[in-house]
């Protein structure tokens, strides 16, 4: 299967001009594969953390929305301990005018913000909730562990 | 016959010799007696013919069931002293039988010589053969070796006396008058041997005899035994191997047996082996012309496949003679060089196995150096052997009985294998001359185009003195035998030293007939196939050609003329001549012109091509020295009179169409007999030259117009092709009996030596057809090279771009509904064995399939015929699982009907809106869709004024629907949105207006009215996956030349109409050309695509109407819609453009959608085991079963599926 020129474009710009924080690379053996790696924001429990992640665009992409995971050990209301991510344009808010670059920048933001309301991650959700800073002090200390 | 002359004599005087030779041995008691089973065949006017000149011959042939042999005495025929035993057969000699209406009918093509028998000719001695009997008697001394023995086919056969009425002489049955007691005369109390009588009458009419003794009610069993007994009442059988081919013959009255017992048992039992030694007498019956029925009947000869009960008795009798000629080990003196061509190709065996046992030629011909071949005869002339002439006869009985149905096709091997032949035929023809034509021709020829003028002029002014003297093709030339001395009764001897060339005959190894004059090679056609590919100017090298040789060759060749005129009046009365004549008396009183000098040439071609033809003759003429005429339509003169006209009216050459013919010749054959028929039809008209242009038009035989090209009468014949065989050998056939080109114009000889062998996988068919195709056809190929190494024809490249396509999605939901359902279908019926007897609704499902891959809505286009029914149940059916029906579905796709309005967008910023619209005008840079990132490709509004590629918005509405979810702009989230509130923007180049309207439901205003340069319209689903890559493509290629033309074709011209409402919408200009059109129509139509225009234009072309001859050298590109189920179909629409006269590149497209039956077609194309007339035929095709493998493949049910593949 050839690649959708889309998939070609976009590629060719995330390699050239990726965004701040974010890097993206498709595998040699499958150019719908992406290895991703994400930074911490700053001043969020995830700062100085590498975090990697895998990214996947599917036949129908960009109809229905890339897969992404990630591989790094992340302590993320929203994210489980097999790291999918809970992100509303990753499933039902997904736009086909969305990107590589967009999902990247979301869940970038969402390292920012985490979300207990919404959780994936019921434990981490439930201490977050309950114990704010000292889940915000656990998240520190994964991504040292984890991440650096 | 000078060659029978001296013999004949000597053979009245000494009958013994030509009769049975006496053994001196035998007791008195013992003569032996021989069964002329032959002559008991002859009738009343068989004998007559004797009769003439033979005085003694009345008693001798009528009495002649039994020649008796007693030794050296001329009275053995019934002399004195034994006639008393002997009941004549009463035989009226009427002198005029042999001259009844039907014997006189002459052979359109007589492939024989005249059946001049020598009037005293009786019989000639062929040879002998070693074979084995059993005894069906018991006891002692009841035979020795060397008692001589009689043949005699033991039942009672029927004696036919009725003479022309051939289905008469099948089952009347009689046996008094034949019965003939032999045993009186030799004093034995043999049983009555039985004759068989048969007139030569019916002889003639080509019943041969094998007719009553195998096909006549109530003896159904082929009854294959000769009995065989001496003087003394022992009685025995030959061995049933000898007895098969001997039979027919014996029926027949070819041959004549005597023999003599060569070792028996001293007492015989029931079953006891004997041997004997039999000779062979070929009769006088041999060659009595065969008559059979020619072109002129309207019999079933020509409609049936099958062959006739004539055809097959005279296989019959080939395959015998031949099985008897390799018994015996006879040779040919000299043999034809056709099978000296497949000699050269190993050893020569078509079809039936016997031709094999003809050895090449014991005298080197013209045409031969050949080695002899190992003489079968000697291993033939074993016992151990005796079986194989019986065996080989009966396989190609089989064979060819099997065959009768089957189609011939050819595969894909075998189409190489054409290749081939056309490469061998073509040997050399770079180093034909050059002709210049004359100066009244304008255009300059190319050097090949020269050399074809040389061929084509050779053709027609036909060197034939050698010809003329060489044997004919098919015939071989055999020697009677020295009967050798008597008391050497087994000898294997070496043949030549006991042939007697003084004494010839001939045969025709492959239509079984017999001659005792020599026959001449005796070709008249003139004219040929011109086949050189596509686009190579054929026309123009005719018109060389008309101008080359301007009148009729009245004089030039005398014989020529009169052998057309006999063949072709013969079956018409001679008044209906006159009428014509009469008619150009009366048209042109002044003009003293010989009637015969025909100077016209008549060209008929597809009536697309007609004003081409015309043009072109304008064209190329210097002024007034051919003037051309179209004759067809309605307005159709007297061809007589208009070509009767001198002067300023004169006219050289007339064009019709083959239509026109069909339909002239209905009215003609209706007509002509009629007493008040004046003539003045186009066949009554003789020509100099008739030309079919595209002449694999009359590539059915059976078909009216190719029966309305037969019968046109002109002295050359040219028939235009650049694919002279299509899918089959027997394509050609059909130009072969156009030209008259001898004997292959003539069915059964095509058959027995093309079809056949071919049917039978036997590689020497293509051997033949090489053979026949290199005195007559010329082809050369675009890529082919002149005797300097370059190309003969330089064209522009020729670049193919297939491209494969995905279907939209709600499309390849349309797509899947239909196939499944016709593949469960197909399933179904092929599980109940249904599927032979559907098999035309089956067409018409994959039809809808076909169609439905080009756009979903021509699948709901009207049902055809009831073969449709299946088909438009696909669409109604409401299987289960499916809650709508595929109507629904396809309405929905054409968003009409039932897609319900959808909510009212809430509200929209103004100012997107209006910055929107303002960029709607003024932008001249197709802005950029966020969905796949490419230019918008057309482009659609949505309700929150945001914007993207239809394809790709109505993809995310899909997938959304897909999903259970509502569907939101991708852009804004705002919705939800659904097809119905997609607005379509349609901008027309070159004007840039603001914008004036909001949304329109106009479909777009015309073309002609451009004050807006933008459109918004309801979105126009009725779109699809290859109508928008055309449009795409077009759009491309007008902006790097703004000139372009190009042609589009597709087959099915309900799709030509959903392209035409595209083009007008995208403001491309197009014009159409279809089958519907009339011919000025499409004169005018191809006229206004030639003009020069600032714009691009489109010819949107059905396949099947403009696919062939057209010259659209000014477009250079070519986009193929569809799959066509012929590759050469396409390949000639192809070459309408990549021709001669292009002097652009030559860009063709083909659309093919992914996982549809299009690529199956593909793939079966390039097999090329084609379907092809199973659909073009509308399902008639005999080879059903080949067919419906062919459409399992394309089900996809097929052994391997191709999931995998590319496309």
């Amino acid at each position: 299967m050839s690649l959708p020129k889309r998939i070609l474009k976009e590629t060719e710009r995330l390699m050239s001009d990726s965004p701040p924080g974010i890097s993206a690379a498709p595998k040699d053996d499958n150019l719908r594969h992406f290895d991703v790696t994400v930074t911490g924001p700053e001043s969020s429990p995830y700062e100085g953390g590498i975090f990697k992640l895998e990214l996947f665009l599917p036949e129908e992409y960009p109809m229905n929305p890339p897969k992404v995971r990630f591989l790094t050990k992340i302590y993320h209301p929203n994210i489980d301990k097999l790291g999918r991510i809970c992100l509303d344009i990753l499933k039902d808010k997904w736009s086909p005018a969305l990107q590589i670059r967009t999902v990247l920048l979301s869940i970038q933001a969402l390292l920012g913000a985490p979300n207990p309301d919404d959780p994936l991650a019921n434990d981490v959700a439930q201490h977050w909730k309950e114990d704010q800073s000292g889940a915000i002090a656990q998240a520190r200390e994964w991504t040292k562990q984890f991440a650096q | 016959m000078d060659v029978d002359e001296p013999v004949l004599p000597q053979l009245r005087k000494s009958s013994p010799d030509l009769f049975f030779p006496v053994s001196d041995s035998e007791e008195e008691d013992e003569a032996p007696v021989v069964l002329r089973s032959s002559s008991t065949t002859a009738g009343p006017s068989s004998s007559s013919a004797l009769n003439r000149g033979n005085g003694s011959s009345s008693a001798f042939v009528s009495n002649g069931l039994l020649d008796l042999d007693a030794k050296d005495e001329p009275q053995l025929l019934f002399g004195s002293q034994n006639s008393d035993g002997i009941v004549p057969i009463d035989v009226k000699p009427s002198p005029s039988a042999s001259v009844g209406p039907s014997s006189n009918r002459k052979r359109p093509m007589s492939q024989s010589p005249p059946s001049i028998i020598p009037q005293n000719f009786e019989s000639g001695y062929l040879g002998e053969f070693v074979c084995e009997g059993w005894s069906l008697s018991k006891g002692k001394g009841y035979c020795q070796p060397g008692s001589k023995v009689v043949f005699e086919r033991p039942k009672p056969q029927k004696v036919v006396t009725e003479d022309e009425s051939r289905a008469v002489a099948r089952s009347k049955e009689k046996a008094g008058p034949a019965r003939l007691v032999n045993g009186k005369v030799v004093g034995a109390k043999a049983k009555a041997a039985i004759g068989k009588q048969m007139t030569l009458g019916s002889m003639m009419g080509k019943k041969a005899a094998s007719a009553p003794a195998r096909k006549a009610p109530g003896k159904p069993v082929v009854d294959q035994i000769i009995r065989f007994r001496n003087e003394r009442g022992f009685v025995g059988r030959l061995s049933v191997q000898e007895a098969g081919f001997l039979t027919h013959l014996l029926d027949t009255g070819v041959i004549e047996l005597r023999g003599h017992v060569i070792d028996c048992p001293q007492s015989l039992s029931t079953g006891a082996t004997i041997l004997l030694n039999v000779k062979v007498y070929l009769a006088r019956q041999a060659f009595v012309k065969v008559e059979k029925s020619g072109r002129k009947e309207e019999g079933s000869f020509w409609q049936e496949q099958k062959e006739t009960i004539e055809e097959e008795a005279m296989r019959k009798r080939k395959d015998a003679l031949g099985a008897l000629f390799s018994r015996i080990g006879v040779k040919p003196l000299r043999s034809n060089a056709l099978l000296l061509a497949q000699k050269k190709n190993g050893s020569a065996v078509i079809n039936e196995a016997s031709l094999s046992h003809f050895g090449s030629p014991s005298r080197p011909t013209s045409a031969s150096g050949v080695k002899r071949s190992p003489s079968p005869s000697k291993r033939s002339s074993g016992l151990s052997d005796k079986g194989k002439g019986r065996a080989s006869a009966a396989n190609s009985d089989d064979e060819e009985e099997d065959s009768g149905d089957e189609e011939e096709k050819l595969d894909d091997e075998q189409m190489n294998e054409i290749d081939t032949i056309y490469r061998k035929a073509q040997q050399g023809d770079n180093r034909l001359e050059e002709t210049d034509p004359p100066d009244t021709f304008l255009y300059t020829l190319r050097p090949y185009q020269k050399q074809a003028l040389t061929w084509m002029n050779a053709r027609e002014t036909g060197d034939t003195s050698v010809r003329d003297q060489s044997l004919h093709p098919l015939w071989e030339e055999y020697a009677f035998r020295k009967e050798q001395v008597q008391g050497q009764p087994i000898e294997i001897e070496d043949d030549e030293d006991y042939v007697d060339p003084s004494r010839k005959f001939y045969w025709n190894p492959y239509s079984g007939e017999l001659s005792l004059t020599f026959p001449i090679s005796n070709n008249k056609a003139r004219g040929g196939i011109l086949a050189d590919a596509m686009g190579m100017g054929k026309t123009c090298m005719m018109a060389s050609l008309m101008h080359l040789n301007r009148e009729g060759a009245a004089s030039d060749d005398p014989t020529d003329d009169t052998a057309v005129e006999d063949e072709e009046s013969a079956s018409k009365r001679p008044k209906f001549k006159q009428v014509t004549l009469s008619n150009q008396w009366r048209a042109v009183p002044t003009v003293r012109k010989a009637p015969a000098s025909a100077r016209a040439t008549l060209v008929v071609c597809p009536v697309s091509l007609a004003s081409q033809w015309h043009d072109e003759l304008g064209k190329m003429s210097d002024k007034r020295t051919i003037t051309s005429y179209m004759w067809h339509g309605n307005d159709r003169t007297d061809v007589g009179i208009l070509l009767g006209q001198e002067g300023k009216k004169k006219v050289d050459v007339l064009i019709t169409s083959y239509g026109t013919l069909a339909s002239e010749y209905q009215k003609w054959k209706k007509n002509k007999d009629k007493p008040n028929y004046e003539g003045g039809s186009i066949y009554d008209h003789e020509f100099l030259r008739i030309v079919l242009d595209e002449a694999h038009n009359i590539k059915n035989r059976t078909a009216l117009v190719s029966k309305a090209c037969y019968e046109l009468k002109g002295q050359r014949r040219w028939a235009l092709s650049g694919t002279p065989i299509v899918n089959r050998l027997d394509d050609l056939y059909s130009l072969l009996h156009f030209l008259r080109l001898e004997p292959w114009g003539h069915y059964s000889f095509f058959r027995s030596f093309v079809t056949i062998p071919f049917l039978n996988q036997d590689p020497k068919a293509l051997n033949v057809v090489q053979y026949i195709l290199e005195s007559c056809l010329l082809r050369r190929e675009k890529s082919m090279r002149d005797k300097d190494g370059r190309l003969i024809v330089d064209l522009p490249p020729k670049t193919v771009d297939i491209q494969v396509l995905d279907f939209s999605r709600p499309e390849r939901q349309i797509y899947k509904h239909l196939e499944d359902r016709a593949k469960r279908r197909f399933i179904q019926l092929d599980a109940e064995g249904r599927a032979m007897s559907n098999y035309t609704s089956i067409l018409a499902m994959l039809m809808k399939l076909r169609q439905c891959v080009d756009h979903p809505l021509l699948v709901l286009g009207k049902a055809t015929a009831e073969d449709d029914e299946t088909a438009e149940k696909l669409l109604d059916a409401q299987t289960g699982d499916e809650k709508t029906s595929l109507k629904d579905m396809i309405a929905m796709y054409a968003g009409g009907a039932t897609s319900e309005a959808t909510s009212d967008v809430e509200t929209v910023d103004p100012t997107f809106a209006a910055k929107v619209l303002r960029e709607l005008g003024e932008q001249e840079t197709t802005p950029i869709c966020d969905l796949c990132t490419n230019e918008m490709f057309d482009e659609v509004l949505l309700p929150c004024y945001h914007r993207s590629c239809q394809d790709c918005i109505v993809d995310w509405i899909g997938t959304c629907e897909d999903q259970n979810k509502q569907a939101n702009c991708p852009s804004c989230g705002k919705g939800p949105i659904g097809f119905s509130d997609l607005r379509s923007i349609q901008r027309r180049r070159k004007r840039i207006n603001p914008i004036t309207g909001g949304y329109t439901d106009d479909d777009g205003l015309p073309a002609s009215q451009g004050e807006t340069a933008v459109t918004i319209g309801k979105v126009d689903l009725v779109s699809s996956t290859k109508l928008r890559a055309l449009v795409r493509k077009l759009e491309q290629i007008r902006v790097d030349d703004p000139e372009v033309k190009a042609l589009v074709f597709s087959q099915f011209t309900s799709f030509l109409d959903l392209i035409e409402t595209t083009l007008t919408k995208a403001g491309i200009k197009w014009l159409r050309f279809d089958g519907s059109m009339s011919q000025p129509q499409r004169a005018a139509t191809i006229e206004e695509f030639g003009k020069k225009t600032k714009e691009p234009v489109i010819l949107l072309i059905s396949l099947k109407a403009g696919g062939v001859g057209l010259n659209l050298t000014m477009a250079n590109y070519v986009f193929m819609m569809d799959t066509w189920w012929n590759e050469a179909i396409e390949q000639q629409a192809i070459d309408r453009v990549h021709r001669l006269g292009q002097n652009k590149p030559v860009f063709v497209t083909r659309y093919i959608i992914k996982g549809t039956v299009e690529k199956r077609i593909m793939k079966i194309q390039r097999s090329k085991t084609a379907l092809v007339n199973a659909s073009l035929s509308g399902g008639a095709s005999k080879d059903k079963q080949a067919s419906l493998a062919d459409i399992k493949k394309i089900f996809g049910l097929g052994e391997e599926d191709s999931e995998d593949e590319a496309y």
